[in-house]
């Protein structure tokens, strides 16, 4: 059997005193859709840093397709094929949504220097493509009408399609998405919801979802996993975790 | 011959903000640039003084031998960047800038106190290469185009796009895949390099070189060129050091007054343009403006 695409073993974050998740093993297989939910300050922003390596694990293994990637800077695990998006949004605010996916591409956008210095043809050439890949992805999410407007003035529902474009564009094979829905209107959602379902389906993108929507989540995802103080509590079908009595006592609230 | 002379050093006030606005354009305060100017204006008083064989037989110093001196000053600046620049420019904001005005301390004291570097009195005598202001002025103006177009270039290039991202979120940056440690050292690099040219011309064209002209004075000064011009596009450090070198010989006529004149217009600009006087949007309007005219 192959190994699955991402692999978390007993992994442990802790902050000075505070254990911010506490041996959390789970694993996400290729073309999943893979939710994760929990409570306020459960750890799932901690666990997404782990995975990018914004943050390092205090302890366990963090496995990309069987090989150990924990602890490796953010540039290198993007590079291998795991993009993230914000919760608190962080583009670049100050220029264009277009310029925003384009520095996406950095890795697709190497052209040779010579060329790039005097602005040859093919440089040229090359530079038409990108902007034309750009174009597709902010298509895609909805935004070539603002590809021109400085990131930071779109509406916020907005502002977190383009953080999706701009982790697209790094071309990856995972996409780690952290409350990809605050703020947005049900419209809003609902297409957002079509948008990861239309992406896995074209692209074969495996996508791991952090969000508070618990029906959405329901009908979005293949697999969840419910996070509480930092400990893994239920992971399975919706189904499944809809009726798991822990998640139903720590989470999903005493009204059920 | 009055006018050229301050020609040559508005130049060199260009080509310095310019030095101090790669990095910057990286969201990296370095105030390093007049150690690097420093560095270059060493190699080149060394090397055409101590080194006869560059002097050749002539009346005025071989063009070939400054260019040589030009290569020198740029690999010595270079190198001194790249070892330096890995440990420093893992510092941010204003810890960056004061481990870079260091940096620009202990090279001066250095130079001070070492025998090699002339102390204190410095190196005299470097010789001309050109008979007057004008073949400095146009030296420099070549330099000048040169890293204008270098600067200019890098706008449409990924690497300047790296740079702009880097500026706007680091991390963010970081996770798009961008190498954010090797996009920064280039531009210290970059910075260093054209600094260290700025000062071989600057040597041959003061015709003396000593400890004082790489100081935490001259870091404050030409950080004030890019504050004043803008830090978001080259042309900004451009207008800021060719405005703010020639302010002070411009206000001369107004005696005593200037000094106040000159403390004003440091003061006012920032305040009336907090993003320097130029800006991307601000060249957009002007643009348009011209085109619908
Ligand atoms: N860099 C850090 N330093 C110290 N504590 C941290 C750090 N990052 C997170 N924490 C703490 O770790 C715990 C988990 O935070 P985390 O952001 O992962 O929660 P979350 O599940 O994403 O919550 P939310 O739903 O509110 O986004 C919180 O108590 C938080 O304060
Ligand atoms: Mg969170």
């Amino acid at each position: 059997m192959p190994a699955p695409l991402l692999e978390l073993e007993a992994v442990t974050c802790r902050f000075g005193g505070l254990l911010a998740l506490d041996q959390v093993s789970l694993q996400v297989e290729q073309g999943e859709i893979f939710g994760l939910i929990g409570p306020n300050g459960a750890g799932k922003t901690t666990l997404f840093n782990l995975i990018s390596g914004v943050g390092r694990p205090t302890a366990g293994l963090i496995r990309w397709s069987g090989e150990a990637i924990g602890g490796l800077p953010p540039d290198r695990i993007n590079r291998l094929g795991i993009a993230r998006t914000f919760q608190n949004l962080r583009l670049f605010a100050r220029l264009s949504a277009l310029e925003n996916v384009l520095i996406g591409l950095y890795q697709r956008g190497h052209s040779p220097l010579l060329g790039a210095l005097i602005g040859g043809r093919s440089f040229r050439r090359h530079q038409v493509e990108l902007r034309q890949q750009a174009l597709q992805l902010l298509e895609l999410v909805d935004l070539s009408a603002v590809a021109q407007q400085p990131a930071g003035s779109l509406p916020y529902g907005s502002q977190r399609r383009l953080e999706i474009a701009r982790a697209l564009a790094t071309g990856p094979r995972l996409l780690l998405l952290d409350e990809p829905a605050a703020g947005m209107n049900p419209i809003e959602k609902e297409e957002l919801s079509a948008l990861i379902l239309g992406l896995r389906a074209r692209s074969e993108l495996t996508v791991l979802v952090i969000e508070h929507h618990v029906p959405l989540m329901m009908r979005l995802c293949d697999r969840l996993a419910v996070l509480n103080f930092g400990r893994r509590l239920a992971l399975g079908t919706p189904e499944l975790v809809r009726h798991d009595p822990a998640v139903i006592e720590a989470y999903l609230g005493v009204s059920s | 011959m009055r006018d050229l002379s301050l020609l040559v050093q508005m130049g060199f006030g260009a080509l310095l903000a310019l030095s101090v606005y790669l990095p910057l354009r990286c969201g990296q305060l370095s105030l390093a640039t007049p150690g690097f100017y420093a560095i270059g204006g060493y190699v080149a008083a060394l090397l055409s003084t101590r080194w006869p064989a560059l002097s050749g037989g002539g009346a005025s110093y071989p063009l070939t031998s400054l260019a040589l001196e030009l290569l020198l000053a740029a690999l010595v600046a270079g190198a001194v960047a790249l070892v330096l620049g890995r440990p420093v420019l893992q510092l941010r904001g204003i810890y960056l800038a004061i481990a870079t005005i260091a940096l620009v301390e202990i090279l001066r004291v250095l130079n001070l106190n070492m025998a090699w570097s002339g102390g204190a009195v410095g190196i005299f005598g470097i010789p001309q290469p050109f008979d007057g202001p004008a073949g400095y002025a146009l030296a420099t103006g070549v330099l000048l185009a040169l890293t204008c177009w270098l600067c200019s270039r890098l706008e449409a290039m990924r690497l300047g796009r790296a740079m702009s991202a880097i500026r706007e979120d680091e991390l963010a940056a970081r996770c798009m895949g961008i190498p954010t440690a090797d996009v920064k050292l280039i531009a210290f690099v970059l910075s260093a390099v054209i600094a260290a040219l700025t000062g071989v011309l600057a040597a041959h064209f003061l015709n003396t070189w000593n400890a004082r002209q790489g100081s935490f004075d001259a870091s404050i000064t030409t950080l004030a060129f890019v504050v004043f011009g803008g830090s978001r596009i080259w042309l900004g450090p451009v207008l800021g050091g060719l405005v703010i070198t020639a302010l002070p010989e411009l206000l001369r006529p107004v005696g005593d007054l200037r000094l106040i004149l000159f403390g004003l217009v440091i003061l006012v600009g920032p305040i009336l343009f907090p993003q320097g006087v130029i800006t991307p949007e601000g060249l957009a309007r002007i643009r348009a403006a011209v085109r619908r005219a």
